[in-house]
């Protein structure tokens, strides 16, 4: 025990010296997420704040119909409405942003809509996104104008608005802001877990196995009489601390960005408080520390195995592709934890972190996952004890 | 004490290393080691001496039990290298050119972990620090990280970590290459106070000046087999070469490269 802790704390002041370490473990980790989010917030804002504050130039044909709406396109203050456009190039005007949309009135409208038809018009606009901001502007008053016209059969009917609304329905959503943060928000926080475990174990892991090699420290470390297992297990320890707080970083640097930003609700940060209580952080750090022994034992396998840490940054590359796929089956909707997926690696992390945090989690299913960490943190500290422990891997060259 | 007996060490090689061994290479094996066998006495220097690629490096690490002996016995101050790897190590000072230090270490850093991982307690390690950093003058930059020495430097803290623990046996490879005259002084002088209080010590080197100096016991080793095993004194007799260099040259080319 004396002598993992001393490999320990002798791996562990070696890592913290080393500034590339720190770049990956603690600032990349912690900056990440603010920056993101800064970055995210300016850029949408402007472009909303752009498109908003914006005149709108609309080509109105009314062909002498439905002047009330020309009139309810004026009293808006933001819409320049021009009416002498040859019809056939409003297309052209507008995909090539000279005209922002165009309202086309068939030569019976009037007449139609005295009828009780329906009136027909021609809406043009440009929207190559799903946000169309021009688009949402403009329909807005085209559904005053139609409600206008509604009110006024209704009345001249002498119908009451109602028989057109022969059901009313008001919903009633039981489920608990937990359990809508959860299937929200739950995905991408253990995405990150997982993720930032995995990035923060493997550059100590790179550099206390190939690292060790390349520089010849490794020969010299096993001249020492101690056991092989515990030089291991004190660098299995860095590795794992390395993953956790790289983790811990990630969260902390998320929880800043949540509270720098000004526009979101007080309300949801207190829920974020809320729904990530002591309690849950220590259920999912229980699960995220089997799973880390999991990675060590993986990654101090496979840099041990590289001759130098350019081969090992190479070799373990791939690795990072393996693990997102089933990271990212957490932000999948529908996507559930069930007995058989329960025992899928990395997967079950992923679903079981969400349903923590909605408060969803069935003690078996739970268990199923603990069982299943735990025997493959054993198998790989097992594994890659006896990697370390073949001339093979020490003196392949 | 060292006791070789009839050591072999053969390395099978993978598909990759059997084609980096270019088209002339035939066979599955390299037999690096082949039947060698020696005694390092107590209070005595041994010179194990041959050209590169001898099987040098490899003997030693055998020793040192960082390699498994295919065959044969090792065993060092009584205990057997693969039955007792551990007791090994404890009574072993091991040295060579692919044992290298902690960069981002401080000289006292580096020397306290060695001295912790072997066990020695605080008093005594503060003493034998005195002693070794006094002898090897390495006071002044004891506390400067390691990637900040000279190559002399660098190897007197290598010598100062071997010797931490207070070795009985000594293994010392190449323990002065790369370094200027003074330098290799102060080790050869080091070697010398070990051998006198008794230590079994033995030394690989290419410098012939060295071997005159210090051994008093001498193998010389060529592709993997000895050439030579026995005292200083009965290898000067049996010379037919004017001097040391000359007779290990001559006695190399008798066998054919």
């Amino acid at each position: 025990m004396k002598v993992i802790a001393t490999v320990f704390r002798k791996e562990m002041l070696d890592t913290l010296r080393d500034r590339r370490a720190i770049i990956f473990m603690i600032v990349v980790p912690m900056l990440l997420f603010p920056m993101l989010f800064q970055v995210m917030i300016s850029v949408s804002k402007r472009n909303a704040a752009k498109v908003q504050a914006k005149e709108l130039r609309v080509v109105v044909i009314d062909q002498g119909n439905a002047s009330r709406f020309v009139e309810m396109l004026r009293e808006r203050g933001d819409v320049d409405v021009v009416t002498s456009v040859p019809r056939d190039s409003i297309a052209g005007l507008i995909q090539s942003d000279s005209l922002d949309g165009a309202f086309l009135f068939s030569s019976s409208f009037d007449d139609d809509v005295a009828e009780m038809k329906p009136g027909r018009v021609d809406f043009y606009f440009k929207s190559a996104d799903e946000t169309g901001i021009v688009r949402d502007r403009l329909q807005e008053t085209l559904d005053r104008y139609e409600k206008e016209i509604l009110d006024e059969r209704f009345s001249r009917l002498e119908l009451d608005q109602s028989i057109v609304e022969p059901v009313r329905v008001e919903s009633h959503n039981v489920a608990s802001m937990e359990e809508r943060v959860g299937t929200r928000v739950g995905g991408l926080l253990p995405y990150m877990f997982i993720l930032f475990c995995f990035l923060g174990s493997m550059y100590p892991a790179i550099d206390l196995g190939a690292g060790e090699k390349e520089r010849g420290t490794l020969e010299t470390l096993l001249t020492a009489p101690v056991n092989r297992f515990h030089i291991l297990l004190g660098k299995f320890g860095v590795v794992v601390v390395s993953g956790l707080l790289s983790a811990a970083m990630s969260i902390a640097g998320l929880f800043v960005s949540f509270k720098r930003s000004p526009d979101l609700p007080p309300e949801f940060m207190n829920l974020i408080v809320r729904v990530l209580g002591w309690d849950t952080i220590l259920l999912l750090m229980s699960l995220l520390v089997p799973l880390t022994i999991f990675f060590a034992g993986v990654l101090l396998s496979v840099s041990l195995t590289a001759r130098s840490f350019k081969e090992a940054q190479s070799l373990i590359s791939p690795l990072n592709i393996a693990l997102i796929l089933p990271a990212a089956m957490g932000l999948m909707p529908g996507v559930q934890l069930t007995l058989g997926n329960a025992w899928i690696p990395v997967m079950n992390v992923s679903l079981a972190t969400k349903e923590i945090i909605a408060g969803t989690i069935s003690p078996t299913e739970l268990s199923v996952v603990y069982v299943s960490l735990i025997v493959l943190a054993v198998a790989s500290l097992w594994g890659s004890a006896w990697w370390f422990g073949r001339e093979s891997t020490i003196f392949r060259s | 004490m060292i006791q070789v007996r009839d050591v072999s060490k053969t390395f099978k090689l993978s598909r990759q290393q059997k084609r980096e061994m270019g088209s002339h290479f035939r066979g599955e094996t390299v037999e690096a080691v082949a039947g060698v066998s020696f005694d390092c006495q107590p209070g005595r220097v041994f010179g194990l001496l041959g050209p590169n690629g001898a099987g040098k490096t490899t003997t030693l690490r055998m020793i040192a039990t960082t390699l498994r002996p295919t065959s044969g016995a090792i065993s060092v101050a009584g205990h057997d290298v693969t039955r007792e790897p551990e007791a090994v190590r404890a009574t072993l000072g091991f040295l060579t050119g692919s044992t290298q230090l902690y960069d981002r270490l401080s000289v006292n850093e580096l020397v306290r972990y060695y001295a912790d991982l072997h066990g020695v307690p605080s008093g005594l390690y503060r003493q034998r620090r005195e002693q070794i950093f006094a002898a090897l003058e390495m006071e002044s930059y004891a506390d400067r990280r390691i990637a900040k020495l000279s190559t002399g430097m660098r190897q007197k803290v290598s010598i100062a970590r071997t010797m931490i623990h207070d070795p009985d046996v000594l293994v010392l490879d190449e323990a002065t290459a790369g370094l200027d005259v003074i330098a290799s002084r102060t080790i050869i002088q080091l070697i010398r106070q070990a051998r006198d209080r008794g230590k079994t010590v033995l030394f690989s080197t290419h410098r012939m000046g060295e071997v005159e100096l210090l051994c008093d016991d001498l193998a010389l080793m060529h592709q993997g087999r000895l050439l030579f095993n026995g005292t200083y004194a009965e290898f000067s007799a049996s010379m037919q070469s004017p001097t040391l260099e000359d007779e290990f040259i001559r006695r190399i080319e008798a066998v054919g490269a």
